[in-house]
């Protein structure tokens, strides 16, 4: 996020696109709830009608995977009709009259027909998100979660850039992680394509300085996502595989195309809590701890460097993660992985990642500190791009609405929209073994418009099979008018009937992320 | 001796981050308080933090290293484990080069354990084939 | 605050009294803790007054592990009142509880709409008056019966089902609980059924309800849940003579059902 989770109940308009904020999110929905209770204007632009957009002041029911389409329409109008914020333009950003003509194309009415949202309603969104004071943009992974993910986030920042409203007190950009350290694990370069702290791998200095602190040679060329590494096994790239707390079994894309790669691996290494479906595959099962039974620090959605703390003693032989890596590194002949402590090990961290240098575990005992906090005296950087972007100038960066991967045909004629149900989380291994949580709901659903039920004469309650062109499952249908007629909803935390069985790998051609939430799906009563 | 304390946390689900006090007692977690003085949540809680302690301690935690033998998943020592680990790493890596591995990281485990494994990836592999779920 | 730290020292040292629930400052922030004679250190940290939390709930708690403890408690006005019904509905033993009072300022008092600040006897602190708030309460009976619905049921709509309120209320003692009952409120949907999942609730806080406002400060949609129990609690208070954590002697009027007094005439 650029702003801070406080931020947003400040606002005087929030645009909520592709975030199902108070079943992903509660917390931060609720700041959202008080923001409209102290006069802020909400928009939600969503495929579903989902429970924030049922309080929204303007709720816009897009047609699954238009997103862009949407941005490009507003800022089409945006513009033609002189409500961007022409100060901020000239001063902060470059590229505006490139997007002025690209933009020319989407009309109302073209956009309208595209995404299926009333003209005049666009109209109204575009008003109210330019001339507030101030506008905070609110995404999640209906927005990354596609084929043209990248293109969705460009097209918001070309939003936000244009309005004037970013990098000011509760205005700005803010993508919601769904997991709890999403924004840490790739901070700390978790992620194949750059060094902690987003240092490139190209830069000489930065690798002289990883080199010298870690005593190595390091690889230049930048690795493999996951969902390449899963295609790579099957071709024999990758051999030996390390998972630590994941459990891709239900979490990737096309399932059997998951398993049928694991069980190819020379080795599969799982550090993990729970027996899951990957454990059931595995070479040898490291047992791992939970968070309460280790230090450490998360890194909440906006930025925030928060620590965690041991509260029990590790069950049975369990031994922190942290610990385990040590031990194995130590076990491969590694001189360097001597820590006595995790905050040891954040001290490595801040002496090498510009963004956390001023951070340590002492000055955030009582409450996190928001990178950047470049030295021990800097304050918490609650909202981002305040007198200038990363690169000085923000470049508009035009995007084409491109249709999604895989859209309905006659043989499966409904689109297929995954995400989360408001009671589990992730892929349920936690969740699913809460009591509480599970007295809620433990099984998997289907939600189906009330109109294509009585088409199809499914029942509420009534077992339904999906099937789309990797797999089936048979899950319960609850008829219900918050996805539209045509488009179908699977919550994805269900292992016995994944939803993942039935998903596209289709994949971002920049960032690699598969298109969970647009496939095509047959639907039929089982008998 | 009657022994109830709370420890100061963060909730391990979702990316708010909101503050929570686990509840102790007598070396086992007996429930959640929301935290009152964290600025993101102020005393606040979703349903899930609230019950953050409940799969703790689930019968179904894996306590052992197991290895597979002839087929099945047995439980050994720490060292067995880890040395087979080093053994077949090792044979893997010298025979197919560091880019025949890679590493799964993951967005629950901590700042630190990723830094770690990043760094295990990297400098003692010497590769860059890590990733974790962020897209998933 | 010295007479409070020397009398829990005196107890926990020399009276009869394992361990006293009160509130420990601990890097910044003020959390609940058991103090007890092993670490009888942890007294220079005890903090009054700094943030609420359901102390009496989390002894009872403690309690329920043990049996036969005899416990402290550090009491502000709200926590000795819910000390008074946990009597009074037998979940705690009087004589096993010692309260250690603690009276509240009148800011403490204002922030809180507190209907009484301060314990019976207290250690520190002033008494003060109470603050009565039926603001929230006569702007909605000032409306038409439409329109109150109208505004509860947009309310209820906000509810994210957290069971906050039900998880953090001192009164909320039962072992199971009727708004886990599936074929009462269906479960897993969000909003929870309206509005049947905050009347189920509202009824059983009727003659429960000390009116310490936890629950609505717990409320993550800021739904004004105190202003509803206050509703029912003033109906018990106007049908019964019966005010919970206020009225000190007798039983509360709803707990005569189990005696067959009112029973039989209605044919249970
Ligand atoms: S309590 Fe709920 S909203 Fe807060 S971090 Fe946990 S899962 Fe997220
Ligand atoms: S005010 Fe709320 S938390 Fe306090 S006793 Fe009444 S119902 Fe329970
Ligand atoms: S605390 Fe508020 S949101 Fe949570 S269950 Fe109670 S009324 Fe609903």
């Amino acid at each position: 996020m650029t702003n801070s989770v406080e931020e947003l109940e400040d606002a005087a308009c929030i645009l909520i696109i592709g975030s199902n904020t108070t079943v992903a999110h509660p917390i931060i929905a609720t700041r959202i709830f008080r923001a409209r209770e102290k006069g802020a204007k909400i928009i939600v632009v969503d495929p579903r009608k989902t429970h924030i957009a049922s309080y929204a002041d303007l709720y816009l029911a897009e047609k699954s995977g238009t997103d862009v389409a949407v941005i490009n329409g507003l800022l089409h109008i945006i513009i033609k009709e002189g409500w961007y914020d022409k100060e901020f333009v000239e001063k902060r950003t470059e590229g505006f009259a490139v997007l002025k003509t690209f933009i020319e194309e989407y009309t109302p009415a073209r956009v309208s027909e595209i995404t299926g949202i009333p003209e005049v309603q666009l109209r109204q969104a575009a008003e109210m998100f330019a001339k507030a004071k101030q506008s905070s943009i609110v995404y999640c992974m209906g927005i990354t979660q596609h084929t043209v993910g990248v293109d969705n986030v460009l097209s918001l920042a070309n939003l936000s850039m244009a309005t004037g409203h970013i990098g000011k007190w509760a205005s700005g950009v803010n993508p919601l992680r769904g997991q709890n350290n999403v924004q840490g694990s790739t901070d700390m370069a978790a992620i194949p394509n750059v060094l902690p702290g987003y240092q490139s791998l190209a830069d000489d200095a930065v690798i002289a300085k990883f080199e010298t602190a870690w005593g190595v040679t390091l690889p230049r060329k930048p690795g493999l996502t996951i969902m390449e590494m899963m295609d790579a096994i099957g071709t024999g790239g990758i051999r030996a595989l390390y998972v630590m707390g994941e459990n891709p079994m239900v979490s990737d894309p096309d399932i059997q195309h998951v398993k049928k790669a694991l069980e190819s691996l020379e080795l599969l290494i799982v550090q993990d809590i729970f027996p899951t479906e990957t454990v059931a595959l595995a070479h040898v099962v490291l047992p791992g701890v939970t968070f309460a039974e280790k230090d450490g620090t998360f890194v909440s959605t906006d930025r925030r460097v928060q620590r965690i703390r041991k509260a029990i003693e590790p069950i049975g032989e369990a031994r922190p993660d942290w610990q385990i890596i040590c031990d194995v590194a130590h076990a491969m002949g590694a001189p360097d992985f001597d820590y006595a402590s995790p905050s040891e090990v954040f001290d490595e961290i801040a002496s090498l990642v510009p963004l956390f240098a001023g951070i340590s575990y002492d000055r955030i005992a009582e409450n996190g500190i928001q990178w950047p906090c470049r030295t021990k005296e800097a304050p918490s950087t609650v909202f981002m791009h305040k007198d200038t972007f990363s690169k000085g100038l923000g470049t508009f960066k035009p995007v084409a609405y491109k249709a999604p991967a895989e859209l309905p045909d006659e043989e499966y004629p409904f689109i297929l929209i995954t995400g989360r149900d408001a009671f589990h989380y992730h892929t349920g291994s936690m969740t699913r073994r809460s009591k509480s949580l599970t007295g809620q709901i433990n099984r998997c659903y289907v939600q189906i418009h009330p109109a294509d039920a009585k088409k199809l004469r499914i029942k509420a309650g009534q077992l339904t099979r999906l099937r789309s062109r990797r797999g089936a499952i048979e899950v319960e249908a609850r008829i219900t008018p918050i996805v539209q007629s045509g488009s179908v909803f699977v919550p994805f935390h269900f292992a016995e009937t994944a939803a993942n069985v039935l998903t596209n790998p289709a994949l971002d051609p920049v960032v690699k992320i598969p298109e969970f939430k647009i496939c095509a799906v047959k639907l039929e009563k089982v008998a | 001796m009657i022994d109830y304390r709370t420890v100061y946390t963060i909730c391990p689900f979702c990316g708010t981050g909101c503050g929570i006090l686990l509840e102790v007692m007598n070396g086992r977690l007996e429930g959640v308080l929301p935290c009152k003085t964290n600025p993101v949540n102020q005393g606040k809680l979703c349903i899930k933090g609230w019950s953050a302690h409940e799969f703790v301690h689930s019968p179904d935690r894996l306590k052992k290293p197991l290895v597979r033998k002839d087929g099945r998943l047995e439980e050994v020592e720490w060292d067995e484990a880890l040395s087979f680990i080093a053994s077949r790493l090792k044979a893997i890596t010298q025979a197919y080069g560091p880019d025949s591995f890679g590493a799964f990281s993951s967005a629950k485990c901590t700042t630190e354990e990723n830094y770690l494994l990043q760094k295990f990836t990297r400098a003692v592999i010497g590769t860059n084939n890590i990733d974790h779920c962020a897209r998933l | 605050m010295d007479r409070l730290r020397e009398g829990i020292r005196d107890a926990l040292t020399e009276g009869p009294v394992a361990g006293v629930m009160g509130l420990i400052l601990d890097g910044g922030h003020p959390r609940p803790h058991l103090f007890t004679k092993g670490r009888i250190e942890d007294l220079d940290r005890l903090v009054v007054g700094e943030a609420r939390y359901p102390l009496a709930a989390v002894l009872l708690k403690v309690l329920r592990n043990d049996l036969d403890a005899h416990l402290g408690i550090v009491a502000r006005g709200c926590d000795e009142r819910a000390i008074l019904e946990l009597v009074r509905n037998v979940q705690l033993n009087g004589e096993r509880v010692v309260v250690f009072g603690v009276a509240c300022s009148s800011e403490q008092a204002s922030a809180c709409q507190c209907p009484q600040p301060y314990p019976s006897s207290h250690l520190s602190g002033e008494r003060v008056a109470p603050v009565s708030d039926s603001e929230g309460l006569d702007r909605l009976d000032r409306l038409s019966e439409e329109e109150r619905l109208q505004y509860w049921m947009d309310q209820f709509g906000k509810c994210i089902k957290c069971y906050g309120c039900r998880n953090i209320c001192p009164m909320c003692f039962c072992t199971t609980c009727t708004l886990d009952e599936d074929d009462l409120i269906q479960t897993g949907t969000i909003p929870p059924e309206k509005p049947i999942f905050h009347l189920i609730r509202a009824f059983h806080m009727a003659e429960r309800c000390i009116d310490c406002g936890l629950c609505e400060a717990a409320c993550p949609s800021g739904i004004p849940l105190r202003t509803l129990y206050k509703k029912m609690r003033n109906v018990v208070t106007t049908r019964f003579g019966f005010t919970p954590g206020i009225t000190k002697e007798g039983k509360g009027p709803l707990q005569y059902l189990g005696d067959g007094k009112f029973g039989e005439q209605e044919g249970h």
